[in-house]
């Protein structure tokens, strides 16, 4: 059976959290599209909502958070945010798989990695648990490690990276063709870092899969994805081809955060730090733009306004200022 | 001025089955860190640059060579007479968030070791406050709104120059900052390196910067040292932009090939060096000790281990047998 690499269609997403202080949102009146075949790559800092919306595609959203409104429509699937309970279980794992940030728990440390994949393959309902074994030892001996040691092995007996491994593994084993990978880099050093990038270019390209790479490190994205989206305060306020965001970035966070990344060459005081610093959940603005108060383009309207991301050409950008410009 | 001559540490580990092993964190390193100045260590993890660092700060012991703070060594001292030596230096941790007594204020954290200063130096009590307030002004904070907050109350940026603020009562000469900013939001991270240089031109204090990020080594000044340490070995140091420019220990290439490439404003170097196989602690110890994982490993390499110096090849000290020049990083983008 060859599953095709499936599109994915988020739709006006809002998911909410529930606090002392009424229900607040963490990702608001999303939009994006994913398309088959293609890597994205979603950036942003922390609070900005990006694993919130990464969640929302397996609409594993935990209380006190919920999905209030939109839509995640998967083809293959239909619309995520409808799905519960058993049909919801099978989706996760055989459509969609999930890589949780390695160097956290996403293991079992009383188990070894082949006991968890035994596991996985009964959940699902495998019959054919030896062809299962057989296909993750091919997947881990693709990414370069030996594996029948690490089926053998527990989880402390792995370096970071061929953890790491071991989760795209197991995202990948159910055949799943859209894998969203959690901060896949996060506490690893460059090199491993490079070559952990480099696998999942090569595994997206031999097994046709749409993907989806949340970071906090543009440096991340501009290695491996071809569309780039940035979030800031539970809002897209940027999103197009990678190459395009990054060499004529529109938003002001955008052109920002690409100003605050150290490099190795140029001038060091182009660097700059954003001013300011990000919201959290409690301190973003309930009304008109949540960027305006690091703003060096902030106007009137931006108090009162919520800018709405305007599509001009691949380019998708939500700023009152942007929009001005071009009319001007 | 802090100085290590052939500094050497071993980890002894227990094996159930095989019996004991040794791990070599640092196999002999030199280093000198002058009054003022600055040094990044930079390596993979496991490498031996936390251990070097730690060291310095005087929370891990060494089994060989020699450490010494403003000429006094630190080796033949008992642990009581080292500790004044050692108040000059101080560190600061990777993770502000675990690093910070939840249940304190800011104002109860600093003045902890405020008074004890005061105390040493015989001062009054009334100097605390006032120098709590000035230490928060260095590193950029509001002392009114800050003092009587907790930590969880602050961003992760906050909470880091809290950490910087905290290092800074005890009139420090050197702060040792281990991956200081990995935990810190990008848009906010030049703002604690751009902090860390400040306080060098204004304070003094000499940084120690360990991380595995070459590029932000850069922002801590320019004059700054880089050490690059593989295996607990220094295999090549020199000034931070000589190095980045024109790397030639096929190491340090690697490393700096491994920075992502902002495709659309840059474009990769034209000869990326990529290691073999990854790192593995296991690997025997014979001959030059990235051997296995070289490229451009030859004969020699693997049975004779190359020592630092300088050769004609490039002016800084590179412990490599066959140095070449290679572009290796990034470009800007030619408009």
């Amino acid at each position: 059976m060859t599953k095709q690499a499936p599109g994915v269609r988020i739709d006006g997403l809002t998911v909410v959290y529930k606090t002392p202080a009424g229900e607040l949102p963490a990702v608001r009146g999303v939009s994006l599209e994913l398309p088959p075949g293609s890597i994205t790559g979603i950036v942003g800092e922390s609070g900005s909502g990006k694993s919130t919306l990464a969640l929302s595609l397996l609409n594993a959203v935990q209380p006190p958070g919920r999905i209030s409104a939109g839509s995640v429509d998967i083809d293959g699937l239909g619309d995520v945010v409808g799905l519960a309970g058993e049909q919801l279980r099978k989706a996760r794992g055989r459509h969609i798989g999930y890589v949780f940030q390695a160097a956290q728990n996403s293991l079992n440390p009383l188990k070894t990695v082949g006991k968890q994949l035994l596991d996985l393959g009964r959940s699902h309902g495998v019959e054919d648990l030896r062809g299962l074994v057989r296909e993750a030892k091919d997947l881990l001996g693709r990414m370069g490690l030996d594996g029948a040691r690490v089926l053998d092995s527990h989880q402390h007996e792995l370096s970071g990276g061929m953890r790491q491994r071991v989760g795209i593994m197991l995202a990948l084993v159910l055949n799943a063709h859209l894998v969203v990978l959690d901060e896949p880099t996060t506490a690893l050093d460059m090199i491993t870092q490079a070559n952990i990038l480099k696998i999942v270019r090569e595994v997206h390209d031999e097994r046709g899969l749409t993907t989806l790479v949340i970071t906090h490190d543009i440096g991340v994205v501009a290695e491996v994805a071809d569309r780039l989206a940035v979030m800031y305060g539970g809002r897209l306020v940027e999103q197009g081809p990678t190459r395009e965001v990054l060499a004529s970035p529109e938003h002001p966070y955008t052109r920002g955060l690409i100003r605050a990344i150290p490099r190795l060459v140029g001038d060091i005081d182009e660097a700059q730090a954003l001013p300011g610093r990000p919201p959290t959940l409690a301190t973003v603005p309930k009304r008109g733009c949540v960027f305006r108060e690091r703003c060096a383009l902030r106007m009137d309207v931006c108090d009162d306004v919520d800018p709405e991301a305007i599509l001009r050409g691949r380019r998708t950008v939500a700023c009152h200022a942007v929009a001005v410009k071009e009319h001007a | 001025m802090i100085t290590g001559t052939g500094v050497v540490k071993t980890y002894k580990q227990r094996g159930k089955v095989l019996g004991a092993r040794e791990v070599q964190a640092l196999r002999g390193v030199d280093f000198a860190i002058p009054k003022g100045g600055a040094a990044s260590f930079i390596g993979e993890s496991g490498c031996g640059k936390t251990t070097l660092g730690r060291i310095i700060a005087g929370l891990e012991t060494y089994d060989g060579g020699e450490v010494a703070i403003d000429g006094v060594s630190m080796t033949e001292l008992k642990p009581k007479q080292r500790q004044p030596h050692f108040r000059k230096i101080q560190m600061i941790h990777q993770d502000p968030y675990s690093a910070l007594n939840p249940t304190r204020t800011i104002h109860q954290t600093l003045y902890a070791p405020l008074s004890l200063r005061a105390k040493q130096t015989g001062r009054p009590a009334s100097w605390i406050e006032g120098r709590a307030t000035e230490v928060l002004s260095l590193v950029g904070l509001d002392p009114a709104t800050v003092l009587s907050r907790y930590p969880h109350q602050l961003s992760g940026g906050m909470r880091q120059r809290v950490v910087i603020a905290r290092a800074l009562t005890v009139d420090p000469e050197m702060l040792v900052a281990d991956e200081a900013v990995s935990m810190i939001d990008v848009s906010l991270r030049l703002g604690i390196l751009a902090l860390l240089k400040d306080l060098r031109e204004r304070l003094g204090v000499s940084v120690l910067f360990i991380t595995h990020d070459v590029a932000t080594a850069r922002y801590i000044g320019d004059d700054g040292e880089l050490y690059v340490i593989y295996r607990g070995q220094v295999v090549e140091r020199g000034p931070v932009d000589t190095i980045i420019a024109d790397p030639v220990h096929p190491y340090t290439q690697s490393l700096l090939s491994a920075i992502p490439v902002l495709h659309g404003l840059e474009q990769p170097g034209e000869h990326p060096v990529m290691p073999l196989e990854s790192l593995n602690e296991s690997q025997s110890d014979e001959g030059c000790l990235f051997a296995r994982r070289c490229p451009f490993r030859a004969e020699r390499c693997t049975t004779e281990r190359p020592l630092l110096r300088i050769t004609e090849a490039a002016p800084q000290e590179h412990a490599c047998f066959y140095p070449e020049r290679r572009s290796v990083i990034a470009r800007p983008m030619e408009v």
